[in-house]
């Protein structure tokens, strides 16, 4: 009960947000009313944003300023204000490292694969837990599928590691059988396919919510009027699921190549050491280990590295993945759809 | 411009830059602006250390059961006790703190004691003052390290590993602004008010000296103190038939690898003997790059040096055989202990500190005829053995610069309390805690009880302490055999170039340095060729390695080798 519940509210929380865009952009009346008057009217919403409003200029926008020692020589002990300002330098220094385009094509290479792998499971998953009746079965499975979500990536890896590595339970019984071993776990080659895996494994239930959400949100008596009209279990589900979801799949696809240069810290920090950086350096770990801050992780010797380099990858990241959100939002225009917000 | 280039030492310089004490800043080399200059701050002449530095002064206490041998070079095998001191002797006379409460933080490694535990309050009881303890992670204190230093948030008395000096920037930069110099209070016969401190050999105090003052109080100070050895399952080289005393050269320790590994049993000859394999192939063990010279005298680095492309071939021949462990290849290095505790390695390579008490109880407990053993040093074709010494101490606590003048007084008193010689009165509590509560007293010696396993763990001791000895109570065959293995060791030892040295290089080459790293381990893991390695050596000569050649050329002229 507790999970459709939830599915109600995020479906709620869908339409909602759909909602606001569509009463802004479509609402000349209201436009014409004074700032005043819309302020008194909607004290109570504005005063209920604040809160969130306040966090996020305190922790997301507030620290941006540090964006500037991306921008400097930085020294801890001269601060911001005082560091040796050397401009684009450290992004020269970066964009002509292999290294850095290195890390870069394997953030690429693993967010597509992850897009063509990871991104239609959730999808299929909830058109298959859609078609369960009893509610109890329902919950049951959605439990167990949400479940990995809540274990961090060591424990992921832990648990790969134990079944799948090179003293897992599928390499003993392969060596107890005297059959060769399949290291999956330290091959660079497939890396990217195990770290996928491993984002199915763990996400992918988590990641069913939203679409269920958007399939309580479909009209039943659209399916009841079909039914009657005599379509078939497919066909409804061609001319009345799947365009019901289009709105949600865009919206989730346009934040996943928002986020498509994100594709795992933690997990390949982990896993540095296993396949070497050549494979499992990202753009994410590569501004880390070289900011000096990851000495001693993954692999790396602790002989520092300088904070202004880290900081000037990092910011070349949110600049590329700002980009890419716009576009991708531009794009879901173009085919009519919202995307993050309705034009 | 000298303060944004990196001539930095953690640690000690025995030789160095201009004047006593007042250089801090002073451009050391003419040639200051260019990234690879030597110019900069830290750097201490070696005639300036003996200056600054505490009279050594050795304490009659307790006497060994086991005496330092010395060896060669400087290096001499620490003492070591087979049965504590049945009547503990009182080592500090007097009031020791006036009531003060000072901040520590000091890395653990295992679980963090509840505050305010029996044994804190033994000891702030004892002291006269309360030392408020703040154990933070060993594994990530860096990270807590450079949070700390950026912030400038420096508590009153801080442990900070040599090891960890590289993840702070410009460190002898912080080191001048947030602590204090304590060459007033201790510099030659003043030491002598603290006596347990002046019993702290000098080979420690050195490198506690940063811009010709003495600014660290250090830790764990041995003149045997080597990165590490390798270690073999003696119980199962003995069912094995195998002489360990025969393994001398590489080719004999790979030859291992076929008779030891057993998959269907899951064991494995190998664990990953990583870095410590240089002392096998004379290779210099250093912080930072490590340079040497070589036969005509020129300066290379150990990337460079013949040796390093043998052990590699090796390293990587090993891995590649199937003879290492899969986990140690997955680059699992937290479970090495438990692989080689459980018999799923036989031969493993780990610090000098594995060979303990604890090691014997945890490996006894996963098989029952656990028996460690160290290989004595050989070398890989079989020559003549060495192996390079390293700083007579690898931490340091520093007092916090604002701390008043009665305050660093008050805080050297607790500090010569901590620093009791093995055996005393004082040593007990100080890392024992209460008689009956953490500890009692039994025939081997102090054992702590229920309580003070929860609760008594390296802290109080990473602020200040006594020489390094060797003890393990009840386990006195590990005593014996570790201080047989350090006396051969010493009769082995060298100081390789710019030892106890601690130079940070200039960054602009680390993140070069941190590639070619990552090739190494890929090399050694056998991931990628000794081939890729040479190609990636070539990248990492011209984005620095040449740099630092120049850099290092002019330590060597500006402030000698350490030798």
């Amino acid at each position: 009960m507790a999970a459709i519940t939830t599915q109600e509210a995020e479906a709620s929380t869908q339409r909602r947000r759909l909602g606001v865009g569509r009463a802004k952009a479509k609402g000349p009346k209201q436009q014409r009313l004074n700032w005043r008057i819309r302020l008194r009217r909607d004290k109570t919403l504005l005063l209920m944003c604040l809160p969130a409003l306040i966090l996020i200029v305190l922790f997301n926008y507030l620290p941006m300023a540090g964006i500037i020692i991306a921008f400097e020589n930085y020294d801890i002990y001269q601060g911001l204000i005082h560091s040796q300002f050397v401009g684009l330098a450290n992004f020269q220094e970066a964009l002509t490292d292999p290294g850095f385009w290195q890390a870069f094509q394997n953030t690429l290479v693993i967010a597509a694969v992850q897009l063509v792998l990871y991104f239609p499971i959730p999808i299929v998953l909830a058109l298959l837990v859609n078609t369960i009746l009893s509610p109890r079965i329902k919950s049951f499975i959605q439990a167990i599928v949400f479940l990995p979500h809540f274990f961090s990536y060591v424990l992921v890896i832990t648990m790969f590691q134990e079944f799948l590595g090179g003293a897992g339970v599928l390499n003993v019984f392969l060596n107890k059988h005297g059959i060769s071993s399949w290291n999956i776990m330290t091959d660079p080659g497939t890396f990217k396919y195990l770290v996928t895996a491993q984002a199915v494994w763990k996400e992918a239930g988590w990641g069913l919510i939203v679409f269920l959400a958007a399939l309580a949100a479909i009209d039943n008596s659209l399916y009841e009027a079909a039914a009657v009209d005599g379509a078939g279990r497919w066909r409804r589900m061609r001319h009345i699921t799947l365009p019901g979801l289009r709105g949600i799949v865009v919206l989730m696809l346009v934040l996943r190549l928002g986020n498509a240069l994100s594709v795992g810290f933690e997990q390949m920090l982990i896993q540095r050491q296993a396949v070497g950086a050549s494979a499992a350096d990202v753009l994410d770990t590569y501004s880390y280990i070289y900011s000096g801050l990851g000495g001693g992780f993954g692999g790396t010797t602790s002989i520092g590295g300088s904070y202004s380099y880290g900081a000037a990858v990092g910011v070349f990241k949110g600049v590329l993945s700002l980009v890419l959100i716009l576009s991708a939002n531009k794009i879901a225009h173009m085919f009519g759809e919202d995307g993050l917000y309705r034009r | 411009m000298p303060s944004s280039t990196a001539f930095t030492r953690r640690g000690f310089v025995t030789t160095s830059a201009g004047v006593a004490g007042a250089i801090a800043a002073m451009p050391l080399l003419s040639a200051c602006g260019s990234s690879a200059s030597a110019s900069g701050s830290g750097v201490t002449n070696s005639n300036t250390v003996k200056t600054v530095i505490p009279t050594y002064k050795a304490s009659d206490a307790v006497t060994a059961d086991i005496p330092s041998v010395t060896g060669i070079n400087g290096a001499a095998s620490d003492p070591a006790f087979l049965n504590f001191p049945a009547t503990p002797v009182k080592s500090v006379t007097g009031t020791i703190g006036s009531g003060g409460t000072y901040k520590a933080v000091t890395p653990v490694w295992g679980s963090v004691p509840p505050a305010g535990n029996s044994y804190y309050q033994a000891v702030n009881a004892a002291i006269g003052a309360t030392l408020n303890e703040n154990p933070s992670d060993g594994n990530n204190y860096a990270t807590m390290l450079s949070t700390l230093f950026a912030s400038g948030n420096i508590p009153d008395w801080l442990d900070v590993p040599g090891w960890n000096t590289a993840a702070i920037q410009n460190f002898s930069e912080g080191v001048e602004k947030y602590f204090k110099d304590l060459t007033p209070y201790l510099a030659g016969d003043k030491s002598l008010d603290y006596p347990n401190l002046a019993a702290i050999p000098s080979t420690g105090w050195s490198a506690g000296v940063w811009n010709g003052k003495l600014y660290g109080i250090p830790l764990w100070v041995s003149s045997a103190s080597f990165a590490g050895m390798v270690f073999y399952r003696a119980d199962i080289f003995k069912t094995a038939g195998i002489d360990a005393s025969t393994i001398t050269s590489a080719d004999a320790l790979k030859a291992l690898g076929a008779e030891l590994t057993v998959k269907s049993k899951g064991q494995y000859a190998f664990d990953d003997l990583g870095t410590f394999l240089y002392q096998v192939f004379n290779i210099p063990v250093s912080s930072g790059v490590g340079f040497t010279k070589d036969s005509s005298g020129n300066f290379v680095s150990k990337y460079e040096m013949p040796e390093f492309v043998e052990m590699l071939s090796f390293a990587s021949s090993l891995s590649t055989s199937g003879y290492v462990h899969p986990s140690a290849i997955a680059g699992d290095s937290a479970d090495a202990k438990s692989r080689f505790w459980a018999g799923k390695t036989v031969i493993t390579a780990d610090g000098t500190g594995a060979w303990n008490k604890a090691d014997a109880q945890s490996g006894a407990s996963a098989s029952p005829s656990y028996e460690r053993q160290g290989f004595k040093v050989f070398s890989f074709d079989g020559s003549t053995p060495k192996i390079g010494l390293e700083a007579g101490a690898s931490m340091f606590s520093y007092l916090n610069k604002n701390l008043s003048d009665a305050q660093v007084k008050e805080v050297l008193n607790i500090a010569n309390y901590l620093a009791a010689p093995f055996g005393s009165a004082e040593y007990l509590v100080a890392r024992y805690g209460t008689e009956g509560t953490d500890y009692t007293m039994t025939s081997s010696g102090p054992t702590l009880t229920a309580e003070g396993n929860k609760v008594v763990t390296d802290t109080f001791d990473q602020l200040a302490n006594c020489q390094a000895v060797t003890f393990n109570a009840g386990y006195n065959q590990i005593t014996q055999d570790y201080a047989a293995w350090q006396a051969d060791a010493v009769a082995h030892a060298y100081k390789p170039l710019f030892w106890a040295m601690n130079i940070t290089e200039p960054s602009s080459t680390s993140k070069a340095t941190t590639a070619l790293e990552s090739v190494i381990t890929d090399v050694r893991l056998g991931r990628k060729t000794v081939t890729d390695y040479q190609n990636a050596l070539t990248t990492w000569k011209s984005q620095a390695g040449n740099t630092l050649r120049t850099f290092y050329e002019g330590v060597a002229k500006q402030y000698g080798t350490g030798n």
